[in-house]
Formats: C-alpha cells, sequence, structure tokens
C-alpha cells in the first residue's frame, strides 16, 4: 500500500512540479522523525495544501519538495500510524525543516509546553531530557541522582540513597514530579525525603523548569519533573529490556526487566521489576557504617490505545529501605559539635550488608486508570483517576526493646483525579481545559511512642485549567494558560498547651482549641487557600538554526503540612523543627528566556532566569533552647521576600566526526531581601565537561568527564555558641554548621560497547568509573556533610539487554 | 458537547461521593515513651544528712548543691518521666537494664571535686561503673558546677571526659554548685 502510494504521489509532485517550475524554483527538504525516540518515519505523506504538491519521506524519513513558491504554505503531514501534524511554513530561501511526528494520538498531550519545548523544527535532544542512555546509566541509582546529571538541576541529599532533585536552587513542595500524567503524592516536604519512584519504570524523562505545566498544578515554582513509560504500537510484537548493574562501592547492584507485548488490536500489556541491593559505602579512606540499601519495585500496565480512544489500567509498588549513617545519630549541639571537630566519622564498623537503626522505610503503592476518545476531528477527552498509598517510616537509635519500633510511621492516602479536553482550532490554535480534584488523608499511627511530627490531616484541593497555543507558522509560537486552585486543610493536631499561649495561638486562633487536656490541648486549624497561576511565553525562530524563546510564569502555592504543623526533632542535625500556623500562599513571577542554536558542529543553549518570590516560605534557627538533653537550636518556618536569579548552559562541539566536547554550566543565587542575606541551602557553582571518543571500529564509546563545584560562598550564618567545659572552665565554642565545605572537582569515566547477539537481541557493555582520583570531599547539599566525606571510587559494569 | 456533559456529571457525582465519604476520627494522644522530664541527684552527706537537687522540664529554676569542703558524699542519680504529675515513671531502671548500652557522668567546673564508682553502683557486662550511685570527694571552697550526662551508645565506656565517650547525648544538664 505504501509502495503504490509512493508512486502516486511522486508522479503527482513531478507533474505539479512541472506546472510550476517557472515561477517557484526553491525547495522544502528535512526529515520526519519520530517525537518518542528519534528514529526516522518511513511513508509519511507532505502535503501542500491549495495546491497539488505532495512528498513521501524515503527509509531514513527524508523528503524533498520541489518547486515551491516562496509564500507561505499549509503543510499537512500525515502518517497511518501518527496524529497528522499541520504547520504554517514561511519559506524565504532553499530550507531545511524536520518534523517530528506523534504515534497516536493518545500521546498528544504529553507533549508539555514548556518554556524549553522540544521545538517542530530541531532534531537535537539536549534539553532538559535524559536520554535513553542516561537512564540505562542510572538503573541502579535514584531518580534525583540521575536528574542531578541535567543543567540546573542539583540534588538535596541525606546521604547517598537519600536525594530529592533540586530545580533553580528549589525543592521539595516547590519541583513536582508527574508519573503516568498524575502528580506523585509522598511526603516531599521533608528535605530528608526521597521521591518513592523507580527510574527504572520510564522511557521518557522530562524536566520542566518552571511551573508552566499547568495541567499538574501550578505550584512548583522550581519546575516539574514528568515521567513516561513506553508508547504501545498497534502490532504484534512482545519485546523487552533488561538492565544488570555491579557496583564495587557498596558492593551491590541492580537488576531490572520489562517486557511489554502489544497487538495489533491495540491491546497492551507490559511488567516491569527491578530490584537493588548495596551494602555500606565507602569513602577514599574508611567506611560509611550503615548506608546500605535494600528496593524492590514493580509495575503492570495492561490497555488498548486504538487511534482514537483508548483505555488504561495501571498498578506500581514501589518498597525500599535505606540505611542511614550511623554516626549521624546524634543527640543534641554538643555532639554536633564532637562530629565536626572530628575528620571522620565518630562511628565506623567493618564492611556489612545490614541495615540498622537509623534508617528509613517506605513503602508507594499507586493505581490508575485512564480512558480518552477522539471525539470529533480536532477535539479529544480525557479522565485519569489515581489512588496513591504512601507509608512511611522512620526508625531512630532508642531505649528500651524500641529499637523495632519505628518513631515516625506515617499513611499518606490520595485520590487524584484529572479531566481535560483538548481542541484544535484551523491550523493555529490549540486549547485544553480541564479539571483537576485531589482528596488526600494523612494518618500519623501514634504507636510510635514519640511526638508526631506531620499530624493527622484531610486536605481538599480543586483546580481548573486553560491552556492554548497559537502557531501561526514556523517561525514562532505563543503559549498561555491560566489555573485557579482552591485548598482546604482540616487538622487535629495536640500541642502543649504551654507551646499553644507561647507562640501566641491562643490569641490568634482561639476557634481552632477543642479539647482541654492537662498538659495539651486537641486543635482543629482549618485553613483555606485560592491559589491563582498563569504562564505565557513565547518561541520565535531567528534563524535557520537560532531560536528563542521566552516566558512568564505566575505561580502560587499553599504551604505544606511540614511548613504549617511540623513539630518534633530532628536527630541528625540535633535541631527541633516547628511548624506555624501563620503562613500565607507564596507567589512566585519567574521570567525565563533561552537562546540556543542546533547548528552542526557547533550548538548551544543559554538560559537565564529571574524570580521573584514574595511570602518565600524557609526555615531558619530562631533561639537555642536548654532542654533536658542539653542545648538545642530551634527551627521555625518563615516567610520572607526572596529573590532569585541564575543561568543554565549547554554547548556540545563536534571536534570531528569522532570526537565530541560537551560542556554544561549552572549558577543560582537566592536572596532574603527583607533581611539581606542569602538563603541556605543553595546549589553553588558547577560546571561539567566531558570529553568523548568513537572508535571506527565496533563503534565502542570512551568518555571521560570532570565535574567541578565550587564552594558555595553565599550563605546565611546560622551559627550558634554554646557552652562547653574544657578543663574545669566552662567557655563558649562556635558550632559552624553554616560554612559550606571546599570546592571539589571529579573525574569520571565511561566505557560503553555496542552488543550485537542476534537480529533480535542486541544491547550494551558498559565499564563505568565514578570518582577515579579517589577525591576525598564533602558536598554543601549533603546533610551528612558534617559526619562524612562522600563517596570514593565506584566502578560498575553494566549490561544492557533490548530483547 | 452533549457527549462529553454527560461524562462530566458522572465525573462530577464520583468525586462529590469521594468527598463525602471523609471525616476522621479524633487521633489518639501519643504516650511518649522515652520522654524525660526530670533528673534528680539524692546526695547523702556525713551523718546520713540528705539533700535532693533537682532539673525539671518547664520548671525555671533548678536547685544549687551545697556541699561541705573536704567531704565525702554518695550521689544516686535518678531519671523520670513526670509528664503525667500522677503517674510518675521512674527511667533509671530502663538504663540500668541497658547497662551496656548507657553512661551516666559527671564534669565539674569551677570547683574542686572528684568522683568514683560507689560500692552500691551498677556495672555493665565488663564490670565498667555505670556511675548511678557515686562518691563524690570535694576539695576546697568555691563555687562553680556540674554538668550530668546519660550517654547514650558510648563509643566506649572508660574515658575521663564526656568527649571521649563519644555516642548521642540524652540528657545534659547543669547545676550550680557551692562549696563552703
Amino acid at each position: 500500500m505504501f509502495r503504490a502510494e509512493c508512486i502516486f504521489c511522486f508522479l503527482i509532485s513531478f507533474w505539479s512540479g512541472f506546472l510550476t517550475a517557472q515561477e517557484c524554483p526553491f525547495y522544502l527538504q528535512g526529515r520526519v522523525i519520530d517525537l518518542h525516540d528519534g528514529t526516522p518515519i518511513f511513508g509519511a505523506i507532505l502535503r501542500i495544501e491549495n495546491t497539488g504538491q505532495f512528498a513521501q519521506t524515503d527509509e531514513d524519513g527524508v523528503y524533498l519538495l520541489k518547486n515551491v513558491c516562496l509564500e507561505e504554505l499549509r503543510l499537512i503531514i500525515s502518517h497511518s500510524e501518527c496524529q497528522t501534524l499541520e504547520r504554517r511554513i514561511q519559506l524565504s530561501e532553499n530550507q531545511s525543516i524536520d518534523f517530528e511526528l506523534e504515534h497516536h494520538i493518545n500521546t498528544l498531550e504529553e507533549i508539555v509546553v514548556s518554556e524549553k519545548q522540544k521545538a517542530n523544527v530541531n532534531q537535537s535532544v539536549a534539553e532538559a531530557r535524559l536520554t535513553a542512555t542516561q537512564i540505562d546509566q542510572y538503573s541502579s541509582q535514584s531518580l534525583a541522582t540521575a536528574l542531578g546529571s541535567l543543567t540546573g538541576v542539583a540534588t538535596l541529599k541525606t546521604g547517598n540513597a537519600i536525594a530529592k532533585p533540586v530545580i533553580h536552587g528549589l525543592y521539595g513542595s516547590r519541583v513536582g514530579i508527574v508519573a503516568e500524567g498524575i502528580r506523585l503524592q509522598d511526603q516531599e516536604w521533608g528535605a530528608d525525603h526521597a521521591p518513592t519512584i523507580d527510574l527504572n519504570a520510564f522511557e521518557s524523562v522530562q524536566v520542566v523548569k518552571g511551573a508552566s505545566a499547568l495541567k499538574y498544578g501550578g505550584d512548583t515554582a522550581g519546575g516539574v519533573i514528568i515521567l513516561n513509560s513506553f508508547t504501545p504500537l498497534p502490532r504484534d510484537s512482545l519485546y523487552g529490556k533488561t538492565r544488570l548493574t555491579g557496583s564495587s562501592n557498596g558492593r551491590g547492584g541492580a537488576v531490572s526487566s520489562q517486557w511489554i507485548l502489544t497487538r495489533a488490536t491495540g491491546f497492551y500489556f507490559s511488567g516491569q521489576l527491578t530490584a537493588k541491593r548495596f551494602g555500606d559505602l565507602s569513602t577514599p579512606e574508611y567506611i560509611l557504617t550503615n548506608t546500605g540499601l535494600k528496593e524492590g519495585n514493580i509495575n503492570f500496565k495492561i490497555g488498548r490505545s486504538k487511534v482514537i480512544k483508548g483505555w488504561e489500567l495501571f498498578y506500581s509498588r514501589f518498597q525500599n529501605e535505606t540505611g542511614i549513617l550511623r554516626a549521624a545519630h546524634i543527640g543534641n549541639i554538643q555532639d554536633l559539635l564532637r562530629a565536626l571537630q572530628s575528620e571522620v566519622p565518630l562511628v565506623q564498623d567493618p564492611f556489612s550488608y545490614r541495615i540498622d537503626a537509623p534508617k528509613q522505610q517506605g513503602v508507594h503503592h499507586s493505581i490508575q486508570a485512564k480512558v480518552y476518545n477522539q471525539f470529533s476531528e480536532h477535539s479529544k477527552w480525557k479522565i485519569d483517576y489515581n489512588y496513591q498509598q504512601n507509608q512511611r517510616k522512620e526508625f531512630d537509635i532508642r531505649r528500651g526493646d524500641r529499637a523495632d519500633l519505628p518513631a515516625l510511621d506515617l499513611q499518606l492516602q490520595t485520590h487524584s483525579i484529572l479531566g481535560s479536553i483538548q481542541k484544535k482550532v484551523d491550523f493555529d490554535w490549540d486549547f485544553e481545559w480541564g479539571i483537576n480534584g485531589y482528596l488526600q488523608d494523612n494518618y500519623s499511627n501514634p504507636d510510635t511512642g514519640v511526638k508526631r511530627l506531620i499530624p493527622d490531616y484531610l486536605k481538599y484541593q480543586w483546580g481548573s485549567f486553560l491552556t492554548g497555543k497559537y502557531e501561526p507558522n514556523n517561525l514562532g509560537s505563543f503559549e498561555w494558560g491560566l489555573r485557579l486552585d482552591q485548598v482546604n486543610w482540616d487538622v487535629q493536631k495536640y500541642y502543649t498547651r504551654k507551646d499553644w499561649t507561647d507562640r501566641g495561638y491562643d490569641q490568634l486562633f482561639p476557634s481552632f482549641e477543642k479539647e482541654y487536656l492537662p498538659t495539651q490541648l486537641l486543635t482543629q486549624p482549618q485553613f483555606q487557600f485560592i491559589t491563582l497561576s498563569a504562564h505565557a511565553g513565547f518561541s520565535i525562530q531567528l534563524g535557520p538554526a537560532l531560536k528563542s524563546t521566552g516566558a512568564y510564569i505566575l505561580s502560587q502555592r499553599s504551604p505544606n503540612a511540614a511548613e504549617l504543623f511540623s513539630d518534633g526533632l530532628h536527630h541528625s542535625l540535633a535541631t527541633i523543627e516547628y511548624g506555624n500556623l501563620t503562613l500565607d500562599k507564596e507567589t512566585s513571577h519567574k521570567i525565563l528566556v533561552s537562546v540556543s542554536t542546533e547548528k552542526n558542529p557547533f550548538s548551544f543553549s543559554l538560559e537565564p532566569y529571574l524570580a521573584r518570590i514574595h511570602n518565600y516560605i524557609y526555615i531558619a534557627p530562631k533561639e537555642v533552647q536548654q532542654t533536658i538533653r542539653g542545648a538545642f537550636p530551634v527551627w521555625q518556618y518563615n516567610a520572607t521576600e526572596a529573590l532569585l536569579w541564575g543561568f543554565d548552559f549547554q554547548g556540545s562541539l563536534d571536534l570531528s566526526p569522532r570526537v565530541q566536547f560537551n560542556s554544561k554550566t549552572s549558577y543560582v543565587r537566592i536572596n532574603d531581601i527583607s533581611q539581606s542575606q542569602p538563603v541556605i541551602s543553595i546549589p553553588p557553582f558547577q560546571t561539567n565537561q566531558k570529553l568523548s571518543y568513537i572508535f571506527p571500529k565496533k563503534e565502542v564509546r570512551i568518555e571521560i568527564e570532570n565535574q567541578f563545584v565550587s564552594s558555595q560562598r553565599y550563605f546565611p550564618d546560622f551559627n550558634v555558641v554554646v557552652n562547653t567545659l574544657e578543663g574545669d572552665k566552662i567557655v563558649g565554642q562556635l558550632v559552624d554548621f553554616s560554612t559550606p565545605p571546599k570546592a571539589y572537582s571529579l573525574y569520571n569515566l565511561n566505557i560503553s560497547l555496542p552488543l550485537k547477539v542476534t537480529p533480535k537481541l542486541s544491547g550494551q557493555l558498559r565499564l563505568m568509573i565514578h570518582n577515579i582520583t579517589q577525591t576525598a570531599y564533602r558536598d554543601y547539599l549533603n546533610r551528612m556533610r558534617f559526619y562524612a566525606d562522600e563517596m570514593g571510587r565506584n566502578g560498575s559494569i553494566q549490561l544492557i539487554l533490548n530483547h | 458537547m452533549k457527549i462529553y456533559q454527560k461524562y462530566l456529571k458522572t465525573f462530577a457525582l464520583t468525586v462529590f461521593i469521594i468527598s463525602l465519604s471523609c471525616t476522621k476520627e479524633a487521633p489518639e494522644l501519643v504516650d511518649e515513651q522515652e520522654l524525660i522530664t526530670t533528673v534528680r541527684l539524692s546526695i547523702k552527706g556525713p551523718n546520713n544528712s540528705l539533700q535532693e537537687a533537682e532539673w525539671k522540664m518547664d520548671a525555671p529554676n533548678t536547685s544549687t548543691i551545697q556541699l561541705a569542703p573536704q567531704t565525702q558524699y554518695e550521689v544516686t542519680i535518678s531519671i523520670w518521666d513526670e509528664s503525667d504529675p500522677s503517674d510518675p515513671e521512674n527511667i533509671t531502671n530502663e538504663v540500668k537494664s541497658e547497662a551496656d548500652e548507657h553512661q551516666f557522668f559527671y564534669e565539674f567546673a569551677g570547683v574542686e571535686i572528684d568522683f568514683n564508682s560507689a560500692t552500691s553502683d551498677v556495672v555493665d557486662s565488663q564490670n565498667n561503673p555505670l556511675y548511678v550511685v557515686s562518691e563524690w570527694n570535694t576539695g576546697a571552697l568555691g563555687e562553680g558546677s556540674v554538668q550530668v550526662y546519660l550517654i547514650h551508645d558510648p563509643t566506649t565506656k572508660t574515658s575521663t571526659n564526656r568527649a571521649g565517650f563519644g555516642g548521642a547525648t540524652d540528657v545534659q544538664v547543669a547545676f550550680d554548685i557551692r562549696i563552703e
């Protein structure tokens, strides 16, 4: 059928070309490729509307439209397995334009409106997306660690395994994670919390640096991480991928395997399994006692995807157990001082796979159902329902036989619903309208025998959004969006009667008081926040390979559970943390600009940004409290005015067809402008250089990477002076937990060898060495930096099989 | 339009039902199990004279210990959970039963006092004193203070100062001492 079509359109274009040859001597050429994996699309038809001109792509996806006029063309690109693409093209000379087609209509909505949207006119994938190779390489590590390899993304860590992504210096509730089209609902507010999600389950990992993906929420001033798994094709096939990794540091590894079964009828089924196990990690000089990790994940998906409608059911389970450095479990600020004064961790045991207290355990279930239908040629609706249950337990070193009893035991259940309607009007306009609701229930188990850090609560949230895009031609487009949310909190929390009056809540919130007990008070705080988010941006083609984008994003966020209610002690920093009931919503105005070229051999992108955050919620020490355990700094959440700015840069240069140089740099500053001081825990200046070489034979690829992280010079001074005994005299000593560690430079090496076992079985064999030079260093964004160095050299061998 | 109006109604109804079905019970009050609210020193001097010094959570003043010079005292430490005043709980027993994982210790500032384990003291499995009961020998006249520690999981049990023990501090309070 393709062949017949091909001859037909060849003849037509020849004929029409003959007719118009004299007036219009120009041509338009390029490639049509798959939006997801960049593979060429064969047999796509490109038709110029109102003329008889056709072209068809060959096996490399290449097309050529000859005898084209210098005028505005209305181009229709179609393929039997793909969503038809319509574009206006303003031709000014002979031009080369590439198009990306999307397999199937159901993935239409996954083209995320971002400030750095994967444009329709380029072929590079150097944006803030993880490549398939990167996902493979980080298979045995956490999502945040993998994302940390992207420009503008850093990681906030507690040890090595507990890591969360930081985008443009913001993290926690300011960064959203969207998996399979629904926001991940775990206890993202904690600094010592890692997203309960497995990187191996996803094929597409994209970072949107701003709250411009309004469909998924307007509260993430930092950005959104969008994760999607495979796109099923309607053909009879059984395929999959297996990843095996073994690492020297921690003497452990990971196994992950996925199988996908698709049918020509559109039915598909997939299953995926991941298991990880590591023992104690080590620095160049010593073992990091109790830093092991165990993880086991599974997911299933079943669905039917016909071009215009479909449905899907999805289940995933994530479970892990992570040890926390033994030496980091301390009692009071004097203990912290001793830890700071010691070069090495104060507790060191021989290597072991055992995970003892202090440790964390997490279990996350997600069940999802979605249906979509295209009810007219250019309109479609979609409904997603999702239920998530997140269980988190933290174990401390405790007296008596309570070591097995968690000190924190939270269960967070969330129902999410997202319904949307997409509509395309004529060639130029796209709209999407939808509603999004959440119902969240947090339960804090009282059997812990420890005061609740986060209280029991119910949270209801409703939102509605409208987004649109106007794309008059290939030279530019304009996007905009609006979202309104209402968040209601219904909380039940015990305060000690003393705390309640000390903080003035008895005057401010007498209506919350519910039940009076001898020393405690049961309260029922109820809050409502209404937040507005908006986005407007453009993309403009300044030259054949030069593109520029700009966007303004307004995002508002209501305070999270920790910021409002947190109440407890943190053993790893000897701090008492208090929430603040008087907090109001946080408003961020962010402007992002970018300039990028895609021209070989040199390409680059530069993305500066600026944000002004009103009511920026942050935690800072308020006073030193004398308790029966000794001195404790009390940290309390407060709001201030913040100014944030920075830039992300990346460039690549092809020195020869086999040698490539890549460079990435990012810098961010956040200042508290009401108090004229920097904000705490902001990623320092970072730059990475990578040189890669591909051997002519066997396509063996070698990469050498240098990673330089400077010392953070801008930090607030929260140091305290504590009284300690020296000899028999009491002297004040400075506990310096503010000064960031020194700059460091690491070298990494990757060697990969493509494997071709049989036509159906191919893969990669990879050797990766991290920190080759055994550099001892500490990282400012790691909460364990007070106690120990970072990991030393780590050699990994990895086998990837595509079957 | 009609098609999705129908779906919207179903959608709205579903959400309405979900929201209705949720009301939460009042949370149980947490029985805090490892709370220490009180540190008490019982100081037995010559002629069985008895003096008590107390450090209490949420109480502004602690007692000053009055001692005589060149005298021996027997000091017994006890720690308590008195969060429920009608049911004070003696935590010292729990510490004694886990003698290997704990250590009481004293450090003095500005006063001359030597202390060592008393005959009725508790020892751990390695025969190291826990200093639940200790003998204090005072020196010359003076004014100063004592730091009282309870250390959890010390790295060693044979140190001569707090820093050497390592571990996590469970209790650290100070009492003023006057030797006169």
